[in-house]
């Protein structure tokens, strides 16, 4: 266990407050962090309007560390990220792709999706609302939206609520979901490959801009290691 | 370290580059076509 592993301890001060006080002192703190952090994430994931979740993203971060550097015991900056980074995108996902399957001929959808899939992946360019079911038209990729929206990422976003209060559960759904990750992105790269025809003819960036683009998505099991190893006894039952 | 550490670590690193190597392989394989087909 590392230092950046241990949830900040008392420090009574000169005031000298009773541990129930510093509990909740902490937990407040920890509150105050937590409104400015999730509206920063759930603006962050709609993709959209991102460019105004970050600064509320950030405003939570900085309240965290001011109360942690007061002596609080506040979450451990670590977990906080890891817990909003894949929370995140589970919610970058849901959104993205809930539209495309359940809302394909709106306007925004009509707008956007085709556009990204005439710049960096052509799955949602090809035959887009052509199919049975309207949308991206590429093979395979309903049936990844179907297991993302209903199976994926609801888990993944229960998982990092649990995971931010620290609870025993929280962390191992989170283990759960990182690996399920994995597996989805191994099988949906796998996708892209054999499909590649479908997928990068004719689009503006070919192969490097769905990478560049599409690596941020692919790298929250980067937390596994942490995961495996940080020490679950900060996590309480 | 205790022994069972030690091996967690390095199953643990092996995990990273078998992910890591797989989805280097696949952007390769990408890469490849893309020289082939002019996409």
């Amino acid at each position: 266990m590392t230092i950046e592993d241990e949830p900040t301890t008392a420090t009574t001060g000169a005031g000298g407050i009773g541990y129930d006080d510093h509990v909740e002192e902490s937990r407040l703190a920890q509150r105050a962090a937590d409104k400015w952090m999730i509206p920063g994430t759930v603006l962050m994931g709609t993709a959209i309007l991102g460019v105004f979740g970050l600064p509320l993203f950030l405003r939570g971060l900085f309240l965290q560390r001011r109360a942690q550097l007061g002596g609080l015991s506040v979450r451990p900056t670590i977990v906080t990220l890891i817990g909003y980074m894949v929370m995140l995108d589970g919610a970058l996902n849901t959104f993205g792709w809930a539209i495309d399957l359940f809302a394909s001929h709106t306007y925004m959808s009509r707008i956007f999706l085709p556009t990204w899939g005439n710049m960096f992946d052509a799955g949602y360019f090809w035959h887009y609302n052509e199919l049975a079911v309207g949308g991206a038209g590429a093979p395979g990729e309903k049936a990844w939206e179907v297991l993302g929206i209903f199976v994926v990422f609801p888990m993944r976003i229960a998982a990092c609520i649990g995971f931010l209060q620290m609870k025993r559960w929280g962390h191992q759904w989170m283990i759960v979901t990182c690996w399920t990750g994995m597996l989805m992105w191994m099988g949906y790269v796998a996708n892209m490959t054999m499909y590649a025809d479908i997928r990068f003819t004719g689009v503006v960036f070919p192969v490097l801009g769905w990478w560049i683009y599409d690596i941020f998505y692919i790298t929250p099991f980067v937390a596994i290691p942490y995961l495996h190893t940080v020490n679950r006894e900060i996590f309480t039952d | 370290m205790i022994q069972q550490d030690r091996e967690k670590r390095r199953a643990l690193i092996l995990l990273q580059v078998v992910i890591y190597g797989y989805l280097l392989v696949m952007f390769l394989i990408q890469l490849r076509l893309w020289s082939q087909r002019g996409w």
